[in-house]
């Protein structure tokens, strides 16, 4: 590795403008999240990299058991978005796994030809825009607007190609002779795929799950739409946190940014293992 | 415990045919190395016995009873799979119950025999251990023993040994053909190896190109082998085969090999049915075991190429191109490259094969 001195500063300074692109705006919402009034709003002239006062008042705020002089009359607090995000996240995730699962495994193992897989992604050459009109029209008909339930369903129908090829991608990867092994021992097809092919795709499907439930969980634009005030999400519920006095109440949006981070960031943690791949396959010879 | 009948088995994928036609008679406890290059079929033969592939043509029967439309698991054979096919999210135990386990076994049966398969193939330490971190060496014999602990009647090895590496190879054959007369399965056993195949078959099924080429005792096909492909497939060297005429002396039928000289006189029965036949462009073919030294002015006279010495014997390769010999002689050989030297074959060990269809000349 006798790499040159040129490369190596430039080598250096990319991984920094790129931590820095990534991490700056991160800290400065953390940071920013604890500052009282004074030090997050224009009227506050001095910006510091660190709150002077950390205060947890933009958290109170936003649950509306705010004591501060913070004088904006908040028409509902943070708890209910986050309920809506969690439940039509979480569901639509389920959704979008079950169906996307059953579906690749199915066309991996007795599928052919690519028109059927190829037609799935294509749902996502849509612009989400040219369809999302049709799409509240119809949820109009069957009463899914503002629910979360409604929400978790087209969740799940928009992140299914995803789920599907992902899962797909796996499963064409798993040796077969796994499940013929099985079969051989008088295995039932369906005891196959749920006591032998399920649990070796654990890592697959874990790491599959989180992308998606990520996906579901930052949409802004459908839940725009498709909700109107009882189901709000976290990402609309934030677009409205501002006022006529004071503008953009970025403390505000702050501390419910970084609420919003925490699923994710746990869900990461929780199947991190999972997340290096190859365990599954290490006992091949491929 | 059950005699295998193939009858006319073909099988095609799309427009490629893979086996071409099979009609093979495996005999109840009979160890059948099927044995061919890649893509002869042998493979594709396999998975049909077993029911993952079904026949594009023939039937499948076992003990008389036709396996047509059999499904896999209800035919009670056990497959050992090349790439041992381990359950990676299970331990050793539960890989080895699990075929018990899916037929109902009592769990203090299926304890008494996981710990004596164990024992058996020496897997006892590390009946605790997850599959997933295991070499390949023990992945190798906890794939045996997952299938032969079930006690299959046919026991299907699809080259078993292939990823292994050399010396426990050696090992693993000896073990092999130990499990097999304790439990006295029917085994089928396909492989590209023609020593794992000589060294364990009862018979050998020897297939090229989607057709058997021969069926018979693992001397039968190296002493006798029916045609140019089985001569040189078996054996390691294979047979050499030189072209040459059949031409009369007046000591008896002999083959002008032209640049290297006539053989000795064939053997009279071989003469005589060479005679028959009204052949007189042949191949002859002879072991390289039955190579030896001739007199000066008697035999073949060629120029040694190389000596590959391989320990216990010495490999000398004489010629080149189209009459290129090898022989196998003691490892204390003196001989040394580029000399010429006379050699000869055994009296009774000369092949003769027809050079335009391949087909050995012999009494049938």
């Amino acid at each position: 590795m006798n790499r040159s001195l040129p490369f190596e500063i430039f080598r250096y300074g990319a991984i920094l403008l790129a931590l820095a692109v990534t991490l700056i705006p991160t800290l400065w919402m953390a940071s920013m999240a604890f500052k009282p009034i004074a030090e997050w709003s224009a009227a506050g002239a001095d910006l510091t990299w660190w709150p002077k006062s950390p205060t947890l008042d933009n958290f109170r705020f936003i649950f509306g058991t705010s004591t501060s002089d913070l004088i904006v009359a908040l028409d509902r607090t943070a708890g209910k978005p986050i309920l809506a995000s969690l439940l039509s996240a979480v569901f639509g995730t389920l959704i979008a796994m079950t169906a996307g699962t059953a579906g690749a495994y199915g066309l991996s193992r007795f599928g052919s030809g690519q028109n059927l897989p190829l037609a799935l992604i294509q749902l996502r050459l849509f612009p989400p825009m040219a369809v999302m009109i049709p799409v509240m029209i119809m949820w109009a008909f069957f009463g899914l607007v503002d629910t979360w339930w409604g929400l978790a369903l087209i969740y799940g129908i928009v992140t299914l190609p995803f789920a599907f090829w992902l899962m797909k991608t796996f499963f064409d990867d798993m040796p077969r002779e796994i499940e013929d092994a099985a079969l051989v021992e008088g295995c039932s097809r369906l005891r196959v795929f749920m006591k032998i092919t399920l649990p070796m795709m654990r890592p697959a499907l874990a790491s599959s799950a989180l992308f998606v439930f990520i996906l579901n969980w930052s949409d802004y634009l459908i839940a725009l739409l498709l909700t109107t005030r009882e189901w709000v999400t976290i990402p609309v519920y934030m677009a409205s946190l501002s006022s006529s006095m004071t503008g953009q109440l970025y403390g505000a949006k702050a501390a419910l940014g970084l609420i919003a981070a925490v699923p994710p960031v746990i869900m990461g943690i929780a199947i991190q293992k999972h997340l290096v791949r190859g365990l599954t396959f290490g006992a091949l010879k491929q | 415990m059950t005699a295998i009948h193939l009858e006319n088995l073909v099988k095609r994928f799309g427009a490629f045919t893979a086996l071409k036609t099979m009609d093979l008679e495996i005999r109840d406890g009979e160890f059948m190395a099927l044995l061919g290059p890649s893509g002869c079929g042998k493979s594709t033969t396999m998975n049909m016995i077993a029911g993952m592939e079904q026949p594009s043509e023939g039937r499948i029967t076992f003990d008389g009873r036709d396996m047509n439309g059999v499904a896999i698991g209800r035919r009670g054979v056990g497959f050992v799979f090349q790439n041992y096919a381990i359950f990676t999210h299970m331990n050793v135990y539960d890989n080895l119950a699990y075929g018990l386990k899916v037929r109902g076994t009592p769990a203090s049966e299926i304890d008494r025999r996981v710990k004596a398969m164990a024992d058996f193939l020496q897997l006892t330490p590390m009946l605790d251990k997850p599959s997933a971190k295991l070499s390949v060496n023990i992945l190798q014999r906890l794939a045996i023993g997952r299938s032969a602990i079930v006690e299959p009647a046919i026991f299907l090895l699809d080259e078993p040994l292939s990823n292994v590496d050399a010396a426990f190879r050696a090992v693993m054959r000896t073990e092999l053909k130990h499990l097999q007369r304790q439990f006295r399965q029917t085994m089928v056993y396909v492989t590209h190896d023609q020593l794992e195949a000589m060294t364990m078959a009862d018979r050998i099924a020897v297939m090229d190109h989607g057709v058997l080429q021969q069926v018979g005792t693992p001397l039968e096909v190296y002493n006798d082998p029916v045609n140019l492909f089985v001569a040189d497939f078996i054996g390691s060297p294979g047979m050499n085969l030189l072209k040459g005429t059949l031409a009369d002396s007046d000591r008896g039928l002999v083959v002008d090999l032209g640049m290297l000289g006539v053989t000795a006189p064939l053997d009279p029965a071989l003469s005589a049915i060479a005679r028959v036949n009204r052949v007189r462009e042949v191949v002859y073919g002879f072991r390289p075991e039955r190579v030896v030294p001739a007199a000066a002015g008697q035999g073949l006279a060629i120029p040694v190429t190389f000596i590959e010495r391989i320990g216990a014997r010495t490999v000398v390769h004489f010629g080149d191109r189209e009459q290129r010999v090898k022989a196998v002689f003691d490892n204390d050989v003196a001989v040394q490259a580029g000399e010429t030297v006379h050699v000869a074959v055994e009296p009774g060990f000369a092949r003769l094969f027809d050079a335009a269809t391949g087909v050995a000349i012999r009494e049938v």
